[in-house]
């Protein structure tokens, strides 16, 4: 009996810890996979939902740092990327996830960089669990129907004039352009989201 | 002689100054001895695969990090603390930072001398991680830090992306290191 036991408790000391490792950083959902519509609070604390923020054409989601240099770094091409694909129905929002850095930071650095388009404050990055977001800046691109198009990368380097690949920008314009995506999945690379 | 004893006092209090200044520097360099100037070495994508997938004598550790990424800086003391504890052991230990090309004379290695760490140290000089990021491991996603262990076939016999936990990383090595030597 008291080996049963103990078994039982082993099994379940296993369970609980690969379910913690495997909790660190979540997996992303597939492409091609439908993300539900989800509401979160934008940096003057107003509930805004993926529906209403969506574009006709498709919505961008940014997982993007205050803080974070590459994330920074990304911070002029961010707001070209929405400017530039505002007109052709595709929106971007950004979302901060990171614990350390709250409404007041997120919005003090939207205003200091000139970033125009909604950042919102995934609180206890109950968002960034659900899409597996790991870095900022995370790029996802969602249809009009919220499926999952491109995932990863925004580009290739953080240094704006070593830029090769442009990974997400490739997808917009396939997708508008009604062509298939060639790279649907580029690594993300940046700031680890430092979840709470 | 109220002149000749203050004269007598002041000249003395100058020759004690002059004397205990050299004493004080020589007890200072003594205590603090300098750690040697780390020298970050740019490796390209092609050398960082034959890095990893050379066989050697002994077993590699890599960890990949970047001094903008605060869990890889935390880790580091633990790292320090495994590298000398395991380098006597045969254990081959090299950080590859991926910090911007920029920072290999700056931040870079000054975080490395803070942290007395005398590693093999380089920075991954390419403008697309992700070729390099597959070389390391097609699973993993670049996240940092990531701390990968190699056997002598050049094998991944470990890995862990997150914050290391030293006591699961000394248990891997300990499989690996020919002990007593």
């Amino acid at each position: 009996m008291k080996t049963r036991n103990l078994s039982i408790l082993l099994a379940l000391v296993f369970v609980i810890a690969g379910v913690a490792y495997a909790n660190e950083v979540p997996g992303p959902p597939a492409i091609g996979s439908t993300i539900e519509d989800f509401t979160l609070p934008d940096a003057n604390g107003l509930d805004r939902s993926l529906k209403s923020l969506a574009g006709p054409n498709g919505t961008v989601l940014l997982f993007v740092s205050v803080q974070c240099p590459v994330s920074n770094a990304y911070n002029e091409r961010m707001e070209k990327l929405a400017q530039d694909y505002k007109a052709k129905g595709i929106a971007v929002v950004g979302i901060n996830s990171n614990v350390a850095e709250n409404a007041d930071a997120v919005r003090g650095h939207a205003a200091e960089n000139k970033l125009s388009f909604p950042i919102l404050k995934d609180s206890g990055n109950k968002i960034a669990d659900k899409l597996g977001a790991s870095v900022t800046p995370e790029a996802y691109f969602l249809d009009a129907k919220n499926k999952l198009l491109y995932h990863g990368r925004i580009d290739n380097s953080r240094n704006a004039a070593q830029v090769e690949s442009s990974d997400l920008r490739n997808a917009l314009d396939a997708a508008l352009g009604g062509k298939p995506i060639e790279k649907a999945e580029a690594k993300a690379f940046g700031c680890s989201i430092k979840r709470g | 002689m109220r002149r000749f004893k203050a004269s007598v006092l002041i000249l003395l209090c100058v020759l004690l100054t002059s004397l205990a200044a050299p004493a004080q520097k020589k007890k200072n360099g003594a205590a603090k001895p300098a750690t040697p100037r780390i020298v970050v070495e740019p490796i390209d994508t092609d050398a960082l695969k034959n890095l990893l997938t050379q066989q050697r004598q002994q077993p590699l550790l890599v960890n990949f990090w970047a001094t903008f990424c605060d869990p890889c800086r935390d880790e580091f003391p633990d790292l320090v603390k495994i590298d000398k504890e395991y380098r006597p052991q045969s254990l081959e230990f090299v950080t590859v930072s991926l910090d911007d090309m920029a920072d290999i004379k700056t931040s870079v290695p000054e975080f490395l001398h803070s942290m007395k760490a005398t590693m093999p140290a380089y920075l991954l000089n390419a403008s697309d991680p992700e070729p390099a990021i597959n070389v390391v491991d097609p699973a993993w996603r670049g996240d940092l830090p990531a701390t990968y262990l190699y056997n002598e076939k050049g094998e991944i016999v470990y890995k862990h992306i997150g914050r290391v936990k030293p006591e699961e990383l000394r248990n891997a090595i300990e499989k690996l290191v020919k002990k007593g030597e």
